[in-house]
C-alpha cells in the first residue's frame, strides 16, 4: 500500500473512471475517463456547468454510487461505499428535523468508536468551528440557510474525516451569506489542513477557494482542464492574480460549451435548491445528478 | 332554558374573550352548536315537530342530570370504552406492523397490498354478517370490529409515513454507515412520526363510530345499547343523551391525542 508508481503523491486517486446510466433505456455517459489526484490537505474545487458530470463524481468519491469502470482509492484503499473517513455535505442541509443542531451533529458520531463523553465534547467542539455553540439546542426551522449549512459543515467534519467533500454547499445561500461563508471555510480548511474536493458551479468560488481549479466538461462528462492556483491565504477576492486566473478558468468553461446555447457566465441554471425526492426506501439512494 | 337566553350566551362567548387568538377560535366553534340549540329550542317552544320525535332541550338536560347522577351513563361509556381499548390496541398495533413491513420492504408489499387494498374498500360493518358465524355475537365480535376499523387507516398511514420520508435524508444515514436498525430507529421511525399520529387518531375515531354501530346490534350495555333502548322505548331523550355523551367522549379522545401529538412533535414549527 506504500509505493503506488505514478501516482504515490495523490492521496485521493481517481484512475479512469467511467459512469454511465441509463436514461430512457439509452446509456448515458455521465462520467468518461475521468481521471484525477488529490494531494493530503489540497483543496480541489470542480466547475462545470449542469450535466458535466460533476457531482456524479463527487459522489462516486463519497461512495454513494459505484463507478461503471475505472478505480477510486484513498491512501491506496480502494473506496467501495461511504466511510467516516469521507465526510460529506450537500447542497441542502440535510438537517433533521426533530433533532437539534448539537443532535445532527452527533449523528456523524452514531458510528464512532469512541466514549460518549468524548463524542460530546467533539459535537462541542465542531460547533464552536462553525460559529453555532449558540444554538447547540435550537431545531432546523429556527435557524437561516447560512447557519443550516454551517451546522451541515460541522456534521461532516465532526468524525475528523480523511477528506471533507461538498456538493455545492453554498449554491441555494444569497450571495452575502455565500461569500462569508466561503470565507469561513477557507479559514476552517487552513487550520484543520483536511483534504478538500468542493463541486461549485460557480467560477468566483472555485478560484477564490481552490488550490487546483478542475474545469469539467459535459456530454459526455469528463475534465477539460485542470488549473493550479499557488496564490497565498487568506486571499482577496479583487487580487489581480485571482481575477486573471478567473478569467482564464471562465475562458475555459466556456470553451467546454461550444455549440451549446449560452448560458449566463456567473451562477449556473442549476442554482435553485432540487425538489425534495421522497422515493422507495432502497438502501442504494438514488442516482444523483 | 328559553331561546332568548342561550341567545345572550351565544353573544358573550363571541366577545368575552378578546384576550387570545386561541380562545377566541376555540368560542367561534361553539357558535354553530349553539346555534343548533337555539333552532331546537324554538322548534319545541312552536311545535314545528312532535316533542315525542324531538323532545324539549330541558327535558334532554333533565334525562342527562338523572342518568348521570345514578352512575348509568357512566357504566354504559366505561363499557364501550373498555371494547375501544382493547379493539383499537389490537387493531392499531397490527395496521402499525404491516404498514411498516408494508414500507421497509417491496416483497411485503408486492404480496400483501392488493389483498390489503381490497379489503380497505369493503366497509367494516359489512364484515358483520361473516364473522358473526365463527365469532357470535359477543365480545370477542366486537374487539374484532373494532379492531378492523382501526387497522386500516393505521396500515395505510404508517405505509405512507415510511414511504415519505425523504430519499435525502436516508442518504445522510448511509454515508454515515447506519445498520438497517439505526436507519429504522434514527431516520425512519422519527420521520414518519406525524402520519403514524394521523393514522392513530383517524384509527381511534374509526374505532369508536364501528364501536357504537356493533352495540347496536348486538348488546346489553354500552352507550350503543343505551341508544338502541331508547329508541325501542320510544324515549328520544335518551337517544339524545346517548348520541352526546358518543360525541363527547370521541371528542375527548381526539383533543387528548392532538394534545400528546404536539408534545411528541415540539420540533415542528409552531403556528403562531
Amino acid at each position: 500500500m506504500d509505493a503506488r508508481g505514478g501516482t504515490a503523491a495523490a492521496h485521493l486517486e481517481v484512475t479512469d473512471v467511467g459512469k454511465r446510466f441509463a436514461v430512457n433505456g439509452e446509456a448515458f455517459a455521465a462520467l468518461d475517463h475521468v481521471a484525477l489526484g488529490v494531494a493530503k490537505g489540497g483543496f480541489v474545487t470542480i466547475v462545470g456547468a449542469s450535466g458535466c458530470g460533476k457531482s456524479t463524481l463527487l459522489r462516486l468519491i463519497a461512495g454513494l454510487d459505484r463507478p461503471t469502470s475505472g478505480a477510486l482509492r484513498l491512501g491506496g484503499v480502494p473506496i467501495d461505499g461511504p466511510s467516516l473517513d469521507r465526510g460529506i455535505v450537500f447542497q441542502e442541509p440535510r438537517l433533521f428535523p426533530w433533532l437539534t443542531v448539537a443532535g445532527n451533529v452527533m449523528l456523524g458520531l452514531e458510528n464512532a468508536q469512541m466514549p460518549k463523553s468524548a463524542k460530546r465534547a467533539a459535537v462541542a467542539k465542531h460547533l464552536a468551528l462553525v460559529g453555532l455553540t449558540a444554538f447547540a439546542d435550537a431545531y432546523p426551522h429556527q435557524l437561516s440557510g447560512g447557519m443550516a449549512q454551517r451546522a451541515a459543515i460541522a456534521r461532516g467534519l465532526v468524525n475528523r474525516p480523511a477528506v471533507l467533500l461538498l456538493d455545492e454547499p453554498f449554491g441555494a445561500l444569497d450571495a452575502l451569506t455565500r461569500t462569508r461563508l466561503q470565507g469561513e471555510l477557507q479559514a476552517i480548511w487552513a487550520q484543520e489542513k483536511i483534504t478538500t474536493v468542493f463541486v461549485t458551479h460557480d467560477v468566483d468560488e472555485a478560484v477564490y477557494l481552490g488550490d487546483r481549479i478542475v474545469v469539467m466538461a459535459p456530454r459526455p462528462g469528463r475534465i477539460a482542464k485542470v488549473f493550479e492556483n499557488a496564490r497565498p491565504r487568506p486571499r482577496e477576492r479583487t487580487d489581480a492574480a485571482l481575477v486573471h486566473l478567473r478569467n482564464a478558468v471562465l475562458r475555459e468553461l466556456e470553451a467546454t460549451l461550444g455549440a451549446e446555447a449560452p448560458e449566463p457566465t456567473r451562477a449556473g441554471p442549476q442554482a435553485a435548491a432540487r425538489p425534495q425526492r421522497p422515493a422507495a426506501l432502497r438502501l442504494p439512494g438514488a442516482a444523483g445528478a | 332554558m328559553s331561546a332568548g337566553e342561550t341567545l345572550a350566551v351565544l353573544g358573550g362567548g363571541a366577545e368575552a374573550q378578546p384576550s387570545g387568538a386561541r380562545i377566541r377560535r376555540a368560542a367561534v366553534g361553539l357558535l354553530v352548536p349553539l346555534a343548533a340549540l337555539v333552532i331546537w329550542a324554538a322548534s319545541a317552544q312552536y311545535g314545528w315537530l312532535p316533542i315525542q320525535i324531538l323532545p324539549e332541550p330541558l327535558v334532554v338536560w333533565d334525562s342527562l342530570v338523572q342518568l348521570w347522577s345514578s352512575g348509568e351513563l357512566l357504566d354504559h361509556a366505561r363499557v364501550s370504552l373498555l371494547r375501544v381499548v382493547y379493539g383499537f390496541s389490537a387493531g392499531a398495533a397490527a395496521g402499525l406492523a404491516l404498514g411498516l413491513a408494508m414500507g421497509l420492504s417491496e416483497t411485503v408489499e408486492d404480496y400483501v397490498r392488493p389483498l390489503f387494498t381490497a379489503l380497505a374498500q369493503v366497509p367494516t360493518l359489512a364484515s358483520i354478517p361473516l364473522l358473526m358465524l365463527p365469532l357470535g355475537i359477543d365480545e370477542a365480535l366486537k374487539v374484532v370490529i373494532i379492531a378492523k376499523a382501526a387497522f386500516v387507516p393505521m396500515t395505510l398511514n404508517a405505509f405512507a409515513g415510511v414511504r415519505g420520508v425523504p430519499a435525502q435524508l436516508v442518504e445522510v444515514a448511509q454515508a454515515f454507515r447506519f445498520t438497517r436498525l439505526q436507519l429504522l430507529r434514527r431516520v425512519i421511525l422519527p420521520g414518519a412520526v406525524a402520519p403514524i399520529f394521523t393514522g392513530v387518531r383517524y384509527g381511534l375515531t374509526k374505532s369508536w363510530t364501528a364501536l357504537v354501530a356493533v352495540e347496536l346490534l348486538a348488546s346489553s350495555e354500552g352507550l350503543g345499547y343505551l341508544l338502541v333502548w331508547g329508541r325501542q322505548m320510544f324515549w328520544l331523550d335518551v337517544v339524545i343523551v346517548a348520541m352526546i355523551a358518543i360525541g363527547v367522549v370521541g371528542f375527548l379522545m381526539d383533543k387528548t391525542l392532538a394534545l400528546a401529538e404536539t408534545r411528541l412533535q415540539r420540533w415542528r414549527v409552531t403556528a403562531v
